[in-house]
């Protein structure tokens, strides 16, 4: 039972007789009446089971979008129902003004649509949807809060796509329909076309010129079909915040980057993510959109505060396929986490793939270690160079595993990681 | 012979040391006898004769009234002052006497009871500055308004006491129901059928201004009609529990059982706001850990044991690190020639370089020393580059 603003009011107007008539029972008069009203009202106001209420499915909207939720709601009783129904989201759903009001007669039906902005990643729930149905006086009311099942999916930002066009355009480049070739190791045989100027005559096809009139020579291409394994380190170094933003966040959008170039390249995208254990694993099929599903499996992942477990990992990158393909690992370049966990199980991989490590850097380091005023500030410059120089020596040690390290800013390691990309395709690494 | 030599040279020492106290203080003593003697004496005639009571009879102040009561007695009046209901009570008023009531704010219900019974009798009764509340219980209902009498106000009545004399006051009361003095606001004089006479001017009869217009006439007139004057100054402590002119009795009747009525309301109205539209919602916190955080407690951990030792080290090791890169030397370059190649370079000695970049430089021994290297490293660093 909820009162309204009414009661209160009517209370007041309970001045008026006790002006007239200064007595105690004057008072005690009108409380009895407004309680008889207030209880009137009650008994006659709907209940909140007449209500019949369903939302429809919102699917996946990117963070930082716009969305809506639809509840449909029927008067399934046989009175006329008023009152407020608040649709009630976590707040970083972002619902506002999910306060609706609502006149329902028998059989009536009403969409509710609260709009949604998700500030966060990942699935956000509904918590409830508030029914507040007024008696005839609007004195009071009856509340009830129903369990309404909803939830919208959060996609990663994918704020990394306004470098697609000139990577693409670099593809391109690489490939066939650009005039400018470049005729490398691991190019394939595409066509014979006539000889213009400009062209390598090395790659004069003398064999076909001697049957044709012309100098014919020959055209090359880009491998394709070649396979690439974004695996996504969630465990508990992917939990760091640079700038605010965590690592995951950063490393999520450097892959999806990656794999909308590779896709479009003709490359096939496998995808696993996992600390200790594999939380996700994406299988695709040279689709175009694989960055939409691959946005879609990494929504609601979050970091884990445990250790990884990369023997893990690598065992479900192997179980992809034995092909060579190219495997990206998404991981910060933690000295000890690196070194202990993932070093040992780097031989079984290089020995097969060609393995990138993609890092994000952060730039907070190098302020520290550059700020050197008071003892405070000397003490975590010492820190700081302590842990450049650990970096970097990991990172050599890397390096002469086999590994390549891309190891860039939050914001330029997406672009850093497809030029890597473009140029191990250029040259036929894959 | 051996007892009285023994003890007489004993004797003179212990009777000596008396009187010199005495002597010694004797000054001090009698200015604190005199003090003491001035502050009985000051307490005596204080309490005696002076109060600041206003309106009283021995208060010699601009509020009191002593002036007019000395002129009174002067005339041949007999004053009496009584200053509780008892004394009022032993007074014995008669029809030869004149009683004026001052301070009628502290009569309470039982003591306007008592001072009617005891006043019965007498030939006048003047109440001075009756406010609302105790004029009611005069007889003088909706009486004691205050109102500003500055420019003077004629009798304007057929009472010859008032005869052409005018008042002139700061602030008065005034009653409705009065005839003398009437104007703007009501009567300043309010005769009642009984003797008993409302008069709303305190102020004409103050030590202040009494000699205003024809004040002093006014109160001598008023209170010297008879031989014998009771000038009777109420005390709150003739009040008992219950009674009293009290702040409610001023107040509507309503007043009470409105604000019980707006206690409710208030209630209602903080269950109408506080109630919530359903739930709070919750949301599921995300782990915020920042990426610098173990490098900062590193450095916390350096400075709380105050390892200058590894701190500067760190720092060297790290700009032998960058120079040799910044040469571009290989990071497997012996010190000393690095040392020599960043000497060349900036420009310094050899000696000066290899003291602040390592490693068989000096380890710093205070913390400044260590700011101090922080920094020469940097700058070292600088010169390399613009070099």
């Amino acid at each position: 039972m909820v009162i309204t603003g009414r009661v209160p009011l009517l209370l007041l107007l309970g001045l008026l007789p006790v002006v007239l008539r200064p007595e105690a029972s004057t008072v005690r008069l009108w409380l009895l009446v407004v309680a008889v009203l207030v209880a009137a009202d009650l008994l006659l106001a709907p209940t909140v089971r007449s209500l019949a209420v369903q939302r429809r499915p919102i699917g996946a909207v990117r963070m930082g979008y716009d969305t809506e939720s639809v509840l449909v709601l029927e008067n399934a009783g046989r009175r006329h129902l008023r009152g407020v129904v608040r649709d009630a989201w976590q707040p970083t759903a972002g619902a506002t003004g999910n306060r609706h009001r609502v006149s329902l007669s028998p059989g009536d039906r009403v969409l509710l649509r609260t709009p949604l902005r998700p500030r966060r990643r990942g699935d956000l729930r509904a918590v409830g949807v508030t029914a507040r149905l007024r008696g005839p006086l609007g004195l009071c009311a009856r509340q009830k809060t129903l369990d309404v099942a909803g939830t919208v999916r959060s996609l990663p930002p994918f704020e990394s796509r306004k470098h697609l066009p000139s990577r693409l355009a670099r593809l391109r480049e690489l490939d066939g329909r650009a005039a400018v070739r470049v005729r490398g190791q691991g190019t394939e045989f595409d066509s014979l076309r006539e000889y213009v100027r400009g062209d390598d005559v090395r790659s004069i096809d003398w064999r076909a010129s001697a049957r044709n009139r012309n100098v014919v020579v020959r055209t090359w291409q880009p491998e394709r079909d070649r396979r690439v394994v974004l695996v996504l380190d969630t465990s508990r170094t992917s939990a760091g915040r640079v700038e605010d933003v965590p690592r995951l966040d950063s490393a999520m959008d450097a892959a999806l980057l990656l794999a909308a170039l590779a896709a479009r390249a003709g490359d096939r995208i496998d995808f696993v993510a996992g600390d200790r254990r594999v939380r996700a694993r994406l299988r695709s099929r040279g689709a175009r959109d694989v960055a939409a599903s691959l946005q879609d499996t990494m929504a609601d992942l979050e970091p884990v505060i445990a250790e990884a477990d990369w023997s893990a990992l690598a065992g479900a990158v192997t179980q992809f396929g034995r092909q060579r393909a190219l495997v990206v690992l998404l991981t910060p370049l933690e000295p000890s986490a690196v070194e202990e966990g993932l070093l040992p199980v780097l031989p079984s991989l290089t020995r097969h793939h060609r393995v990138v490590l993609a890092s994000v850097r952060d730039p907070e380091l190098e302020r520290l270690a550059a700020t050197r005023g008071t003892i405070d500030e000397v003490y975590d410059a010492a820190a700081a160079e302590q842990a450049m120089v650990r970096r970097r020596r990991t990172a050599e040690l890397l390096r002469a595993v086999g590994l390549d390290v891309v190891d860039a800013d939050a914001e330029r390691l997406p672009p850093a990681l497809a030029d890597h990309y473009l140029t191990l395709k250029a040259n036929g690494l894959l | 012979m051996t007892t009285t030599t023994a003890t007489t040279p004993d004797r003179p020492v212990a009777p000596a040391a008396q009187p010199g106290l005495l002597r010694r203080h004797r000054s001090t003593v009698l200015i604190g006898l005199a003090l003491v003697a001035a502050v009985a004496v000051a307490i005596v005639l204080g309490t005696g004769t002076q109060t600041s009571t206003p309106m009283d009879p021995d208060n010699p102040g601009p509020a009191g009234t002593r002036a007019l009561a000395r002129v009174l007695g002067d005339e041949g009046v007999d004053v009496q002052v009584v200053r509780d209901a008892d004394a009022l009570a032993d007074a014995g008023v008669d029809a030869a006497t004149s009683v004026v009531v001052v301070l009628p704010e502290y009569l309470g219900t039982s003591t306007i009871e008592r001072l009617r019974d005891d006043t019965a009798g007498a030939h006048t009764v003047v109440v001075v500055g009756a406010g609302p509340g105790v004029a009611d219980a005069l007889g003088a209902p909706g009486g004691g308004a205050s109102i500003q009498l500055g420019d003077g106000r004629a009798a304007r009545c057929d009472d010859p006491r008032f005869d052409d004399l005018s008042l002139e006051v700061d602030w008065t009361l005034t009653y409705p129901d009065g005839e003398c003095y009437g104007g703007k606001g009501g009567a300043v004089v309010d005769q009642q059928d009984d003797g008993l006479l409302l008069f709303g001017a305190d102020q004409a009869l103050t030590n202040e201004q009494v000699l205003r217009a024809d004040n002093a006439a006014v109160a001598l007139r008023l209170l010297g009609q008879d031989e014998r004057l009771v000038w009777y100054v109420p005390s709150l402590d003739d009040l008992t529990g219950d009674d009293g002119v009290s702040l409610q009795s001023l107040l509507p009747r309503w007043v009470r059982p409105g604000l019980a009525l707006l206690a409710v309301v208030m209630v209602t109205v903080i269950l109408w706001r506080g109630r919530r539209l359903g739930a709070l919602a919750t949301e599921p916190l995300p782990v915020v850990v920042r990426a610098v955080e173990t490098t900062r407690s590193l450095g916390r951990l350096y400075r709380r044991s105050g390892d200058r030792e590894h701190a500067a080290e760190a720092l060297r090791r790290a700009a032998r690190a960058r120079l040799a890169e910044r040469l571009r030397l290989g990071s497997t370059t012996p010190p000393d020639v690095l040392a020599r190649e960043v000497a060349r370079r900036s420009g310094r000695t050899e000696a000066d370089v290899v003291a602040v970049l390592g490693p068989a430089g000096v380890v710093p021994s205070s913390d400044r020393d260590l700011i101090t290297l922080a920094r020469e490293l940097a700058e070292l660093d600088r010169e390399v580059r613009r070099a």
